[in-house]
């Protein structure tokens, strides 16, 4: 009996799948009760995809658990109100267990955050999903309607022999096998490459389509719920800030919070000349949550009735000339929130990210070409036809892993380069071997400069040596630089004070600091030497948005300041723009397109290139068409690395001998692309 | 687009098998549990003393006998009682812990010692010096330590020392390994590579950036192994392979008196308790040294 | 997976030859002379010489090993001084009681340490004096169980005999005989076992992945079996193979407390009087079981987790 012969769910009803009143979770950790979430009320529609967005500490993934009915016991919940999921209450203590599981084989689905945790890594994934499916055809068939390809092979290996986006789509076979009402998605694409995240949003969002099961999506990201979703639903401190339909939600918010959230958020059409935006800091104040808003201390709107009464969820008060939106509520006393501006409710972070006019190097190395008439400054960093290998034993079969296979760029002083690229890129190692932590198996590396480049890495905290205070770890490299130990003191202090830390930071251990303390700690160790380059290796991905934008003011701030070079590497484009004079995208080893970040955001060239800014999730746009999974850098296509996936690929692309290297793409222009095809492709 | 998530991250699982421990009052237990510590690391301290001071601490002379033989605890003024030949068990039992405990606080020290110093070196070295040294050590490591020992023990001769020096011989691997599996954990973290950026020389960054990251858990290892050691060392000398005859030793005690255990059963089974005293003093003092020393990482 | 085996066989047949190295070197060393052992103290010289030449003892170290090394692939583990009889013999002869002795509290072990980690994680009273009493039995010296369980069960309570093998032809007197060596022997690796099993099957109950199998409406006993205790049995499986080279060594005591005739006694009587050839083979043979042991519960553990062998 194959997925759509069982019985449609209650869709065709129009009673909501879920239905949440009143609802007030509270768990106990570490032997301290909390309200976690206080007052849902809530609906899922049948068909649709609600996502419910927030940041860590909003509540939103208990939400979930909750309505699965898997909140754990070690928490000792305690639950009022009601959550009833397909006719069955799902709050613990109401009915049975037996029941609860009834409705978890039949009507739900879950996908959670981490495919490779969440799958059982002793059982092959066919056997998993026939777990929920309850025979092998039937596994077969929900492997091929989510995508994966080989599905009769795929079925027998085990969770560690598949990327993390088929693991991923292992999971959503699992979760709508048996085509439940609700499926729970709880930041279902949080771990993946941004190419792959477009292409599960999409399947979410078809198999929607398909089966007709409604969608509630978790996530912190705005973006991706402006992509899938049908409606937004905004939770703050365990309560619902705002909810409505997508549209209306994104375009006028009417809670602070979420024009804050929108304001502050970085994307790809985020001002560059202008300071970047963040929400005021959170304090974590207890009372705040208990009585009034919760959101008043961060809150530019806030007046006195916030902080003795919690607003109730409600329309928002029509404006003038202003269409009804059905179904948009929000909680908050301000009346007209949309007619404040982005700047009244958020803060400056520091200064403009941008200074100086980008310094463009001199061309290196291309054949047929105009040379540009370029200052004539030596380069800080060059890097020249670099490769570097790793021998690993796959398998028990002993292989190469090609980490890079021929990379040449150069940085001029005090320029910023950003380097772009997904998971197997190379783009870490690449940095990596520039700062001489990493050997290369082949070409060149030189740095210019009198210091060595100086690096900052993702984990800020594990960079910092965890029993030595912060003052012992800068005057460490005081003393290796040999500064005089009377200098030392006086430098220290100055280099806190850069970083914009108190002095006072010094006799504390890593430990004891928070998380952007500890980045800015790393950045003032890298920089209380100016080094001729700084390396910076994902700095921003493990933080907050705020958190994140305030490294990146910090690290332009300081590059002007000490008039240094930044290799930035990341894998977010709208951080890249924002942080690099120049673009270079990275696949699997090589550069494929290098060029101004303007240029390359505004035209890309290079199809990879295309597919990156396509799938980035922007408000209100499209899902892209992106093809296959990255390739691993274990076995790299023969010819051009990208062509299984390129739309615009030819057989040309494919032959061995092929050796695809960076070119002018037009004569007089800093852009390169490595692509044989550039000529012909449509701009 | 990674964010450090959320709530759900934080929260464990699910009913069924696993309940909810009770959750009150935790943070009063903290203080508690800290003094605890003390007292528990404490106690390591305070029977080495005891097993400094036997000679001095034990009422009568355990080698002369001093009253009745076979006398039963308490009976004339002999608190654990006599031997068949009259001899005070309860100097005895201070003399034989006294051997037992130094002899166990020394084959610590050397294996710490030792396999420190071999773990710290392939850790940090790396290459073929860590190849080489982990072979050697895993060979150690899979074999069944005691019996080796043993035969260490019956080629070299029974007498405290050569068992000294064999149970340290198969001990030493398993700080070793141990110890490398720390060093190399800590050196591939990033703080170690920011050192070398920032300048460290191979020797500051061993010595300030990994050494103190190695000593806590190479101390607790230490700690809560003493008792093991304690233990194989009864074993043995219970076989016959320590001190020989007069001299009082926890396990030979035992074993050349078993015949009176229907009759006069405390003379064999004292020394027995002597040993299990030494075992848990090492087993509560090593939770207590753990706790100190292992904060949240 | 046949790359993993044959790489494990590798190892094993290494270590053996590495262990019997060991004790030919030891052998080297050991005090007893096997000459005098052989013509005995009054011997002439010619005889000596005669014997040394017999024992190849005139040959170069090397040469001796080879041929060492290749008595003891075809069963030759020399002759024992003691009992003039070739030590393969002797051990076949000892070694049945104590196998069974070592698989009787290896079951004895296995039970408590499943006691230990099922009432902990589940709560049930009594648990936790269970669990008291486990490790003080732990922390005490293998000899005081075993005499210590003498008195107790049988000069006071009598209720278990106190030494030997029982009536040969009686199952139920022979298992009685067995009750208690058997606990004084398993009360130890009981407790190292069963915390090791508890702490395996607390961090599996918590792991996403049976998360994910309650979300698929698993009920409980189906999670158990297919998520929880395949994922479990790696650490404990390693801790039985450790513990297996432990009890080889506390066999010897027990055996000696109870009267016990398997290789523990012919131990015990070896000893004091040097017999080399048979302390040597004992080990050899006891070595080589937690040797082979050890290799094959790393099998069963890839087989368990296909991650091992990838």
């Amino acid at each position: 009996m194959s997925v759509l012969d069982l019985p449609a769910p209650t869709a065709r009803t129009g009673e909501p799948v879920a239905r949440v009143r009143d609802l007030h979770v509270s768990l106990a950790r570490g032997g301290v009760r909390s309200a976690v979430l206080r007052g849902i009320d809530l609906d899922v529609l049948p068909g649709e995809v609600l996502a419910m967005v927030g940041e860590s500490g909003s509540g939103k993934s208990v939400l979930g658990l909750t309505l699965m009915g898997l909140l754990p016991e070690a928490s000792a919940p305690q639950v009022t109100g009601e959550v009833v999921v397909a006719g069955t209450a799902m709050a613990p203590g109401a009915g049975t267990e037996a029941a609860r599981r009834q409705v978890r084989r039949v009507h739900l689905g879950a996908v959670f955050q981490d495919p490779m945790t969440s799958l059982n890594p002793t059982m092959r994934v066919g056997a998993q999903i026939a777990e929920a499916a309850g025979s092998d055809d039937e596994v077969q068939r929900l492997l091929r309607a989510v995508g994966v390809p080989s599905p009769e092979q795929r079925a027998r290996a085990y969770p560690h022999e598949l990327s993390g986006g088929l693991r991923q789509r292992v999971m959503i076979a699992m979760a709508v096998a048996g085509r439940p009402s609700l499926v729970i998605a709880d930041e279902p694409t949080t771990a993946l490459d941004v190419t792959v995240q477009a292409q599960v949003l999409d399947l979410l969002r078809s198999l929607r389509d398909e089966l007709g099961c409604s969608v509630l999506m978790v996530t912190h990201d705005l973006g991706v719920a402006g992509q899938v979703a049908d409606r937004i639903a905004v939770m703050y401190a365990g309560r619902l800030a705002e909810v409505g339909r997508a549209a209306n939600v994104l375009r006028s918010p009417a809670h602070p919070y979420t024009a804050g959230l929108l304001a502050s958020r970085l994307s790809l059409s985020t001002d560059r000349t202008r300071a970047l935006r963040t929400l005021p800091p959170e304090r974590s104040d207890p009372a705040l949550r208990q009585v009034g808003c919760p959101y008043r201390a961060r809150c530019a709107l806030a007046h006195d009735r916030c902080a003795s009464e919690a607003p109730p969820m409600e329309p928002p008060p029509l404006q003038l000339g202003q269409v009804p939106a059905p179904g948009h509520v929000r909680a908050c006393w301000a009346p007209d929130v949309a007619a404040h501006r982005a700047a009244e409710l958020t803060e400056a972070s520091g200064a403009a990210l941008r200074g100086a006019p980008p310094v463009v190097p001199a061309p290196h190395g291309d054949a047929g070409s105009v040379p540009e008439p370029a200052p004539e400054v030596p380069p800080v960093v060059s890097i020249s036809r670099l490769t570097c290998s790793f021998p690993v034993r796959v398998r028990g079969r002993r292989t190469h892993l090609q980490a890079l296979r021929g990379v040449d760029l150069q940085v001029a002083p005090a320029e910023a380069v950003a380097v772009v690229g997904e998971s197997g890129s190379g783009k870490s190692t690449l940095l990596r071997v520039v700062a001489g932590l990493q050997r290369a198996s082949g070409g060149e590396v030189t740095t210019s400069g009198a210091t060595r480049p100086q690096m900052v890495f993702q984990d800020a905290g594990a960079s910092l040596t965890p029993w030595m205070s912060v003052g012992a770890l800068l005057g460490e490299r005081l003393a290796t630089e040999g500064v005089p130990q009377r200098e030392r003191a006086a430098r220290i202090a100055r280099a806190l004070e850069q970083v914009e830390l108190p002095a006072a930071v010094q006799g504390a251990r890593a430990a004891e600091l928070s998380g952007g303390q500890r980045q800015r700690v790393a950045l003032a160790r890298a920089t209380i030497v100016p080094p001729p380059v700084l390396l910076c290796d994902e700095p921003t991905s493990a933080l907050d948005a705020s958190l994140a934008a305030t490294v990146l003011n910090l690290v332009t701030g300081l590059r002007e300041r000490l008039g240094m070079a930044v290799l930035f590497v990341t894998h977010d484009l709208s951080v890249a723009r924002l942080v690099g004079d120049r673009i270079a995208v990275m696949y699997l080893g090589r550069l494929v397109e290098v060029g101004p970040a303007e240029q390359v955001m505004a035209a890309p060239v290079h199809p990879y290139t295309r597919a990156l800014l396509a799938a980035v999730p922007e408000l209100g746009s499209a899902l892209p068409e992106v093809r296959g999974e990255p390739a691993s850098p274990l076995a790299v296509p023969p010819g051009c690395a990208f062509h299984p996936r390129c739309p615009a690929a030819a057989q040309r692309c494919t032959e061995a001998a092929l050796d695809v290297r960076l070119e002018r793409h037009r004569p007089g222009e800093p852009a390169l692309v490595a692509c044989i095809r550039h000529r012909e492709l449509a701009p | 687009m990674t964010s450090l998530t959320s709530s759900a991250a934080a929260v464990p699982q699910q009913r069924g098998l696993l309940t909810g421990r009770p959750v009150a009052g935790r943070a009063r237990r903290a203080v508690t549990d800290r003094r605890l510590a003390w007292a528990a690391a404490g106690l390591l301290a305070l029977v080495t003393l005891v097993a400094l001071l036997a000679p001095v601490l034990a009422p009568h002379d355990p080698l002369q006998p001093v009253g009745l033989p076979s006398s039963p605890p308490g009976a004339g003024g002999f608190l654990l009682g006599t031997d068949t030949i009259g001899r005070d068990l309860l100097s005895r039992t201070l003399l034989g812990i006294r051997t037992s405990w130094l002899a166990s606080l020394a084959v610590v020290a050397v294996g710490l010692l030792v396999g420190g110093t071999v773990g710290l070196a392939a850790g940090a070295l790396g290459g073929w010096v860590d190849g080489l040294l982990m072979r050697v050590t895993d060979l150690f490591l899979s074999l069944p330590a005691t019996l080796v020992a043993i035969a260490v023990v019956a080629a070299l001769g029974p007498g405290l020392f050569n068992t000294f020096l064999a149970i340290s011989l198969v001990w030493w691997p398993f700080y070793a390994r141990i110890v490398r599996g720390e060093v190399r954990a800590l050196a591939a973290r990033p703080h170690v590579e920011a050192a070398r950026l920032a300048g460290a020389g191979g020797v500051r960054i061993a010595l300030r950036h990994l050494l103190p990251g190695v000593v806590p858990s190479a101390v607790v290892t230490a700690s809560l192994d003493i008792g093991n050691v304690v233990l194989t060392l009864a074993s043995l000398s219970f076989l016959g392979l320590g001190q020989s005859a007069p001299a009082p030793e926890l396990g030979a005690d035992t074993a050349r008196t078993l015949a009176e255990l229907l009759q006069h059963w405390w003379i064999p089974v004292v020394p027995g308790l002597g040993a299990l005293a030494l075992s848990l003093a090492g087993n509560v003092g090593g939770d207590g040294v753990r706790a100190l020393l292992t904060r949240r990482r | 997976m046949t790359t993993y085996v044959l790489r494990r066989l590798g190892a094993l047949a290494a270590l053996l030859v590495a262990l019997s190295g060991l004790l030919f070197v030891l052998r080297r060393s050991s005090s007893g002379d096997p000459v005098r052992a052989l013509v005995g103290a009054n011997a002439s010289q010619e005889a000596i010489a005669r014997a040394r030449a017999d024992l190849g003892l005139d040959q170069p170290l090397t040469v001796q090993y080879g041929h060492y090394l290749a008595g003891l692939v075809r069963g030759d583990l020399g002759t024992s001084y003691r009992t003039r009889r070739p030590v393969g013999e002797d051990i076949a002869a000892f070694g049945p009681p104590t196998l069974e002795l070592v698989a009787a509290a290896f079951v004895v072990a296995l039970v408590l340490a499943l006691l230990f980690a099922v009432s902990s994680i589940l709560r049930w009273p009594g648990a936790v004096v269970f669990r008291a009493v486990l490790q003080v039995g732990a922390a005490a010296p293998t000899f005081l169980l075993a005499i210590g369980g003498i008195v107790l069960f049988s000069a006071v309570l009598g209720w278990l005999p106190s030494g030997g093998r029982g009536t040969p032809g009686d199952p139920v007197d022979q298992a009685l005989h067995l009750l208690l060596p058997a606990l004084a022997l398993g009360i130890a690796p009981a407790l190292a076992l069963g915390r090791v099993l508890r702490s395996s099957l607390l961090t599996t109950l918590a792991a996403d992945h049976v998360r994910t199998a309650r979300a698929k409406g698993l009920g409980e006993a189906a999670t158990l079996r297919r998520h929880v205790l395949r994922n479990s049995a790696g650490p404990a499986l390693s801790m039985a193979g450790l513990q297996l080279g432990f009890m080889l060594a506390g066999v010897l005591v027990v055996e000696n407390v109870f009267t016990w005739n398997g290789l523990g006694s012919y131990l015990a009587s070896s000893i004091p009087v040097d017999d080399y050839p048979a302390i040597a083979g004992v080990t050899l043979v006891l070595g080589a079981t937690y040797v082979v042991v050890n290799a094959v519960v790393d099998v069963l553990q890839a087989l368990a987790d296909p991650r091992t062998s990838a």
